[in-house]
């Protein structure tokens, strides 16, 4: 366990070095000066070239690379170009929006699919097993920013029960908070859920048709003792490798539904960032992004050997 | 005491009827053995008894287990019944135990689900409990899971399951199929002890006449869902007043007729000279890559011109390791494989493609062998592309027709799709796409072991009357004793990657040097002794 624990470390750091080079080298190749940028069409050759200098862009690629690296290292990620800013401000004002809507849509996704995966593979072929095939069938077919403006307009317009958007902050309270973040995390929580309960259902049901739930029934369990003692636990690898798939999706890619509640995200973040060719944070909010994947696949793999003793391959 | 009885039990699934007339009795500590083709029912209606049938079967008649009328009984009464009174051993030991449970956890829960004692003594009579069925606690812990374990261990576990409450019937489906011949005879040793000791009822269900002929005290022979025949072991084999038991004891008895033409002289089909094949071994360090595993560890050997080769051992021995070396399917790492005298393929360069056309193979499964979006036509005339100037048109339709009718299939054939064929059919589809090039040699990988007896009788007498026609010469490699006795000329015996006992098989069968051949022979279980 110790080894395994070991190994997926080490090639969590090298991914991390392979990643910080490819981003950096793409930023490198995107077309568009920044510091022309900033200084405008019109900009004095003179002073571009000042800027420049100011910048560091002047420098050699390898030394400007080595200077970004270690700066991060130390937790530095620069100054961003349009916001004149510290990057780490920015990007943690924003993941302090971002992250806490991510696990609450995962929380909710999550809290749904199982009983809704499970349900459906223990009464296979009845109502309620028809019910979640057709619910989920819908959940994946509808766009969450459609679905997103639905609760907008029955929570916040009609019932005001939620306001329609924006975030007050986490200084307001964490219930004012959370309470923001309800509707996002609902609209963003509908097609994970969908999704994550059809691989459970389907899962489950292999499951269940493995030899060893046979011998478990042969044992005398009844079939929803066999379904929990031995068919759930084999059946979550594949569930858990769609949970940590979501989780790197959602912390970016709720950029639509940021939109639609007007939330500071990350996701709006870099969207701003790309149209002002802001790159230093562009490159910082992407490198974060690789940081999340690698850790949350990490994660995933640690889970797979806690749920499956074959993967901790124990040295005998 | 009758521990089963079965009355008229008929069973349809949907509106399949599947079982007619069923009529079964086993009394304590007796051994009855239910023998039978695939399909012919012995399984469900093991299913039957344990209550335990697929969904949308309907069953009529009556099945008393211990003198309760399972007919009569809620759910809850059957859960409670099953483990208690009537246990149940299945076939495949590697898939039959939840994996991410430990053997002790897994023993154990068998005592706890029918509220026998408390967690800890659970534990304590499962410790017990794998004594008992030949695993010492000591050596092998009750907290290693199965993926740790040997099929023949993995097997015990599986019987120290069915066993914990010692149930009055216990039922055992094909308990030994899966195992190798020492392992077999160890667990049949351990079932028939079991019986006697606890005075269980037995019912054994096998395809293996062999087996069950040292076993059972009684026996009913299934086919079609019916028990064609039913008595005392021995009278059933001396009478066999069936025709079906008849044809099934020939079948499994059979030696196919043989005169084969061996060429001594010249470049032998194939040679194959200290060849070693490595496995890297999954990393225990960070910083240090294990020892790789060696699989086949220096085997030199010759095949000649129409002669038929066995290689037997049990798995893990590297048969099929070996089997993929002479393929070139894997690279070697020492030693060089000739095909005619030609180069084939040498430690540290890959295979040489021009003699690939010389060597053709056939593998077990005749289910997943085939793509099955493939007509027959395009799935046999597949290794054409291996020879130089591949006939077109006109003269590639007759290779295809030949290759067909030569192992008994029509020219129609070639238009169907492999799922439109019994097992038997595809096996020798499988060999018409061997033979279609004319190799010097065909490697049989087990290429008979998932046929039934009949089918097995009819494919070995079409192999032997290729080789003799077509010059064609074997590697027939199997776990089978019996089957590479009737069909092969020399015979290699391998353990741990290396060949212990190479001679003429009648030699090493009648008298074997080798330690391990004689151990090997020894727990092989024949008809002969019983029919004599």
């Amino acid at each position: 366990m110790i080894l395994y624990f070991l190994r997926r470390l080490t090639a969590l750091l090298l991914t991390m070095f392979a990643a910080s080079i490819v981003v950096f080298l793409v930023t490198e190749i995107i077309p568009g000066d920044p510091a022309s940028f900033m200084m405008g069409i019109n900009a004095d050759p003179q002073a571009v070239a000042a800027l420049r200098t100011e910048l560091g862009l002047d420098q050699p690629v390898a030394t400007r690379y080595l200077a970004w690296l270690l700066g991060m290292l130390q937790g530095d990620f620069g100054q961003s170009y349009t916001y004149k800013v510290p990057v780490s401000e920015l990007v943690g004002d924003r993941i302090m929006v971002s992250l806490p809507l991510t696990l609450y849509a995962l929380a909710l996704s999550t809290l749904i699919a199982f009983p809704a995966g499970v349900i459906s593979a223990a009464r296979r072929n009845t109502t309620a097993d028809f019910a979640v095939i057709g619910a989920t069938q819908l959940g994946v077919a509808i766009p969450n920013f459609w679905f997103a403006m639905l609760l907008v307009l029955a929570f916040a317009v009609n019932l005001h029960w939620f306001s329609a958007g924006g975030f007050p902050g986490w200084d307001a309270g964490f219930l004012e908070g959370m309470k923001a973040l309800t509707l996002p995390a609902v609209a963003l929580a509908l097609p994970q859920a969908s999704i994550l309960a059809r691989v459970m259902r389907s899962s489950l049901l292999d499951t269940l048709d493995e030899d060893f739930v046979r011998t478990a029934r042969a044992k005398g369990l009844t079939r929803s003792q066999t379904l929990w003692r031995h068919a759930l636990r084999n059946a979550l690898i594949p569930v858990l490798t769609i949970v940590g798939l979501q989780f790197s999706f959602l912390l970016a890619g709720g950029i639509i539904i940021e939109n639609v509640f007007y939330l500071p995200g990350l996701g709006r973040l870099v969207f701003q960032a790309i149209t002002q060719r802001d790159l230093i944070v562009v490159r910082s909010v992407i490198i974060l992004l690789v940081f999340a994947v690698v850790a949350v696949t990490f994660l995933v793999d640690m889970a797979y050997a806690a749920a499956d003793p074959r993967l901790r391959r124990r040295p005998r | 005491m009758t521990v089963l009885s079965v009355r008229d039990l008929a069973l349809t699934i949907g509106d399949t009827p599947i079982l007619h007339d069923i009529d079964l009795e086993v009394k304590a500590g007796e051994i009855l053995g239910i023998v039978g083709e695939s399909g012919s029912g012995k399984s469900l209606t093991a299913l039957s008894i344990m209550q335990l049938l697929p969904r949308a079967s309907r069953w009529t008649g009556g099945i008393e287990v211990a003198g309760n009328d399972v007919g009569k009984m809620s759910e809850k009464a059957l859960c409670s019944m099953r483990g208690r009174d009537v246990a149940m051993i299945f076939q495949e030991p590697m898939t039959a135990l939840n994996p991410v449970h430990t053997i002790g956890h897994q023993i154990a829960e068998t005592i706890l689900i029918h509220g026998e004692c408390s967690r800890r003594q659970a534990g304590e009579r499962a410790a017990a409990l794998m004594n008992r069925v030949g695993l010492d606690p000591e050596r092998i812990s009750p907290n290693r899971y199965p993926h740790e374990l040997s099929g023949g261990q993995r097997q015990r576990v599986a019987i120290a399951m069915a066993i914990a409450l010692r149930p009055k019937l216990l039922i055992a489906d094909e308990p030994t199929t899966a195992l190798d011949v020492t392992t077999q005879a160890q667990i049949l040793d351990l079932l028939r002890s079991l019986v006697r000791q606890d005075r269980m009822g037995l019912v054994f269900i096998t395809h293996d006449l062999a087996v069950i002929s040292n076993l059972a005290d009684r026996i009913a022979v299934m086919r079609e869902g019916r028990v064609v025949e039913a008595g005392a072991t021995d009278e059933v084999f001396r009478e066999m007043r069936h025709p079906y038991t008849r044809a099934l004891f020939s079948a499994s008895a059979h030696v196919p007729d043989r005169s084969p033409v061996i060429k001594r002289q010249g470049e032998p089909v194939l040679a194959v000279r200290d060849v070693v094949r490595e496995y890297p071994r999954p990393r225990r360090s960070l910083f240090q890559a294990a020892n790789p595993f060696r699989a086949v560890d220096g085997v030199s050997l010759d095949i000649r011109y129409g002669e038929n080769v066995g290689l037997v051992g049990e798995s893990g021995c590297g048969k099929s390791t070996l089997a993929r070396a002479i393929l070139a399917l894997d690279r070697l790492q020492q030693g060089e494989i000739l095909i005619n005298g030609q180069t084939f393929s040498e430690a540290g360069s890959g295979p040489d493609m021009k003699q690939r056309a010389g060597v053709q193979v056939v593998f077990q499964d005749p289910y997943a062998s085939f793509n099955p979006r493939h007509p027959v036509r395009r799935l046999i005339a597949e290794p054409l592309y291996l020879i130089e100037n591949a006939p077109e048109g006109a003269e590639r339709e007759a290779r295809i027709v030949r290759a067909l009718e030569e192992v008994g299939l029509e020219a129609s054939d070639a238009d169907k799709y492999i799922h439109e064929f019994s097992g038997g059919q595809r096996q020798r589809i499988a060999i018409a796409r061997a033979l279609i090039i004319e190799p010097s040699l065909i490697v049989l990988d087990e290429a008979v072991s998932a046929l039934d007896v009949s089918i097995r009788a009819q494919i070995l007498d079409l192999l032997a009357g290729l080789s003799e026609r077509l010059g064609i010469s074997y590697l027939f490699i199997s776990h089978d004793l019996s089957v590479v006795r009737s069909i092969t000329d020399r015979v290699l015996v391998m353990r741990e990657g290396r060949i212990v006992e190479e001679g003429p098989t009648e030699e090493v069968f009648l008298a074997p040097r080798h330690a391990y051949t004689k151990m090997l022979i020894a727990a092989t279980p024949t008809l002969r002794e019983r029919s004599a």
